[in-house]
């Protein structure tokens, strides 16, 4: 039989079709899907053994503990610790992604350590007799605060500063004992003070929730009075006349844009359904006020016993308010940004700053906030690199005692601001951690809480070293709660940062800043889910207005438009809402934004 | 479709979500990523094209200021007991429900990125992956070593955390037993730091969803076509409740991504 090229091509032509029968074909598929899944361009999650690792969380006072899951070394998830007497085991979407931290982008990698600590040396010595060198510590009551204060004592003209907090840094509000709790625009529900102790806390107490803003805390408050923007020391007035039995009410409910009755029913629950506890996000005079006719200085407010600190330490410098320095005074502003609670405007800072060629050094994780002003910008670990204390927080009663114990080593170039300031005056600072954990145990108050078993034993049945341990293991001290709770002095009206500034005609609208917590914080590329894609929190340079104020503005959905304020500029992007009061704009805090609004100021929204 | 069955004998998990608890936090959307290998947002992805297994929207009263009320809605993929409708349009068998435990399961290495599934799923539950996933340079070393990332081109979606449920499963098999509902949560339920979302066996009636679906402030989204969601939210308010008839998620994606 002869074979033809017909035969030939009808034999490859039939196995080609045949093939399509067998199951080779589709394996060939499969396993091509299968080896595109693993391409270079995709990463492959490393393998190891499983462990778990116990540490706190340093990204705010809030210090909730942490397990990690680590593979190897790395931790690959953080979660909160269930039973946990001060966080009960809740972690916020910050805290659940600072593994990530480590390796943000704009993360600075090296600094000029060497050339900033010549340069701080050389302005001191230069400082007149009414300049100062300081340093604006921006999360009071560590370890590393202790060590700045006994610097700036051995310094020349030295000065250690804290943000403005007119009740002092060892006031506590006690959630606990509330069962009324009026909030003059605190975010009580969305990372005030403990989350997981407020969450635990907010079944007992009935929450009324005043600002012109439906925030998420408005959103579950049990009542949420939608005050006019600016009106919160009015209201705070009118419930004080009400309480009080005084006139006028009128003219101050008028302002908030509330009726009388309603102001008259909020300071009626006030009185009669108390513990009342008044909070605002300051501490503003007026709250303080409204909180000692109330009866809550002593109550729901109480001065917390300071966490015990070796005897050679007490010989510091004193914690100075910013607000009280004199403008113009300071020659030399170092800055501790590693940690920071709160972002306080550069113009807050700026106008203590002298005049002709003022020094200013920042210690930070990027030039994202201050670094932008400063002349060094010095880089630092972050969290969960860092090994640091946290300070209690302020809804906790007792003084606590907590360690961020290192997940990751931090890469070569970091800075430790506590080692650079305390060389200036040269004290070692490398223990400073063990010798205030060995002064705690010596004091022998309070108990310790292990996770092994999430159990508490008291610290006088514990060895030293082991408590060292234990705190190293993300442990955590807590005091005994002070039977004679001592009533809080309510100190001298201070400026505020970024108090509202009286309206003129060329700012019509009022600019409120939201989302307060992202404004200094590092936060994760995931963070992108809840920023970009999603709208459950209000993105940087984005601004929601009013549809009527919007037209009055000429500007739509979806346009960029120039915010305008007293401090300068900024391009934003519009939203609308109906939601939002005519006349306010909304914008998210960034460093830049709380730079140009603080936490509200008049404005002006045009066209770009 | 694999349907469920005999489930007296099998587990049936579900989920109760009480909204009048949830703060809009966000902690279970980043949870979730974290768990599941989700990656940051591209450059040019929005809040249309960025991968979110669960969601949390914000729903309003649709009223004006100032009387405007919102609430948060966490969303993620109803895990449908009855013709699942991703389930039947998918020409490669990418979408199976587990008989052993009702989850609703997406196969990325089968999927071919037609998206016939994400126009059928009328929760918009489902997520195309536009691009290839990325991470900053080293925070891939921070990925879950018990899921793979997807590549781009394929659909996915919350699957109830399958790989902890695998873990679990594994583990109660080393001690010798079977898995049981209490033996895992997934990562949205671990993180949510109000605890409005609870997980559990429908099947087991002391379970919490099995409980929400007794209770007369319970609602399923789209309830009136037939899925059986085995998502339970829970409201006191009734213009919450309301949202289960005609959801106003405030988002029009289906130009985009149906």
């Amino acid at each position: 039989m002869n074979t033809t090229r017909r035969d030939l091509f009808k034999f490859v032509g039939g196995s080609v079709v045949g093939a399509l029968f067998t199951p080779a074909p589709w394996r060939l598929i499969t396993d091509s899907a299968l080896w595109s899944e693993n391409w270079p361009g995709i990463p492959r999650p490393a393998r190891g053994e499983i462990r778990t690792k116990f540490t706190n969380c340093a990204l705010c006072p809030a210090g909730c503990a942490v397990r990690a899951r680590l593979v190897g070394d790395q931790p690959v998830a953080l979660m909160g610790v269930s039973g946990h007497p001060l966080s009960h085991g809740t972690l916020c979407p910050f805290g659940l992604t600072a593994h990530h931290l480590p390796y943000l982008p704009t993360r600075l990698k090296q600094g000029p350590a060497k050339e900033a600590a010549e340069a701080v040396s050389a302005a001191i010595a230069k400082c007149g007799p009414s300049e100062q060198a300081a340093v604006l510590d921006l999360r009071p009551g560590r370890t590393a605060s202790w060590t700045y204060r006994r610097a700036m004592a051995s310094v020349k003209h030295g000065l250690y500063l804290a943000p403005p907090s007119p009740l002092g840094g060892s006031a506590a509000f006690d959630l606990q004992e509330a069962k009324t709790v009026l909030s003059f625009g605190a975010p009580l529900l969305d990372g005030w003070g403990t989350p997981g102790n407020v969450i635990a806390a907010r079944e007992n107490f009935r929450l009324i929730q005043a600002e012109p803003l439906e925030s998420r805390t408005a959103s579950l408050a049990d009542l949420w009075l939608p005050i006019r923007p600016g009106s919160e020391e009015a209201l705070a007035q009118a419930i004080a006349n009400v309480l009080a039995n005084r006139e006028p009410v009128a003219p101050f409910a008028a302002l908030t844009g509330l009726t009388e009755q309603q102001i008259t029913s909020v300071a009626e629950e006030l009185a009669h359904n108390g513990p009342a506890l008044v909070l605002d996000g300051g501490q503003t005079p007026a709250a303080m006020e409204l909180n000692r006719q109330l009866g809550s200085l002593g109550r729901t407010i109480v001065a917390r016993r300071e966490t015990p600190v070796p005897e050679s330490w007490k010989k510091a410098a004193p914690v100075t308010n910013l607000a009280s320095v004199p403008d113009g005074s300071i020659r030399v502003l170092l800055i501790d940004e590693s940690a920071v609670d709160g972002y306080l405007s550069w113009s807050t800072i700026a106008r203590k700053l002298v005049r002709d060629n003022p020094l200013v050094v920042t210690f930070a994780w990027s030039r994202q906030g201050y670094g932008r002003y400063a002349q060094f910008v010095l880089p630092t670990a972050v969290y969960p690199e860092v090994f640091d204390d946290i300070p209690p927080a302020i809804d906790s009663v007792a003084a606590a005692f907590r360690i961020a114990a290192p997940l990751v080593a931090p890469p070569a170039g970091m800075v430790n601001p506590s080692e650079f300031i305390a060389g200036l005056a040269g004290l070692p600072a490398a223990d400073a951690l063990r010798q205030r954990a060995d002064a705690i145990h010596k004091a022998g108050r309070g108990t310790l809480f292990t996770y092994a078993g999430a159990k508490s034993a008291a610290l006088r049945d514990v060895k030293p070293d082991n408590f060292w341990k234990a705190l190293n293991e993300g442990g955590c001290w807590l005091d005994a709660v002070d039977e004679k709770r001592r009533e809080l002095p309510i100190l001298p009206d201070t400026e505020a940062p970024g108090a509202t500034e009286s309206s003129d005609e060329d700012l019509p609208l009022v600019a409120i800043t939201c989302e307060t917590r992202a404004a200094a914080a590092p936060l994760s590329p995931l963070m992108s889910k809840l920023y970009q894609e999603s709208n459950l929190r209000l993105a940087a340079n984005h601004a929601v207005l009013n549809p009527v104020t919007a037209r009055a503005c000429g500007v739509a959905e979806g346009a960029r438009a120039i915010l305008q304020t007293r401090c300068g500029s900024a391009q934003i992007e519009i939203s609308l809402d109906s939601g939002v009061p005519p006349g306010v704009v909304k914008v998210a805090a960034g460093a830049g934004m709380i730079d140009l609004c603080g936490a509200s100021t008049p404005a002006k929204v045009v066209a770009a | 479709m694999t349907s469920e069955k005999k489930p007296g004998k099998t587990a049936r998990y579900g989920m109760t979500i009480d909204v009048d608890r949830c703060n809009g936090c966000g902690a279970c959307m980043v949870a979730c990523a974290v768990e599941n290998n989700v990656p940051p947002a591209h450059e040019g992805a929005t809040d249309r094209k960025g991968i979110t297994w669960i969601r949390v929207f914000q729903v309003d009263n649709g009223e004006d200021y100032p009387n405007r009320r919102s609430a948060f809605v966490p969303v993620l993929c109803q895990q449908c007991g009855k013709d699942a409708p991703c389930v039947s349009v998918c020409p490669q068998q990418a979408v199976e429900v587990d008989p052993a435990t009702g989850i609703v399961g997406q196969m990325p290495e089968r999927c071919l990125g037609c998206r016939y599934c994400m126009v059928a799923c009328p929760y918009h539950a489902r997520y195309f992956n536009w691009w290839d996933p990325a991470w900053p340079a080293g925070m891939e070393k921070t990925l879950n070593p018990d899921v793979a990332p997807r590549m781009r081109g394929v659909v996915e979606k919350c699957n109830f955390c399958h790989g902890r449920w695998h873990a679990a499963k594994q583990l109660a098999a080393a001690n010798g037993r079977a898995i049981e509902a209490v033996d895992y949560v997934p990562a949205c339920v671990e993180a949510c730091p109000t605890r409005a979302i609870q997980f559990g066996d429908l099947n087991r009636p002391e379970s919490a969803p099995a409980q929400a679906a007794k209770n007369g402030a319970s609602f399923r989204l789209l309830e009136t076509i037939g899925t059986e969601p085995k998502i339970y939210y829970r409201s006191k308010k009734n213009w919450v409740r309301q949202i289960s008839s005609a959801p106003k998620l405030g988002l029009g994606k289906e130009s985009s991504r149906g």
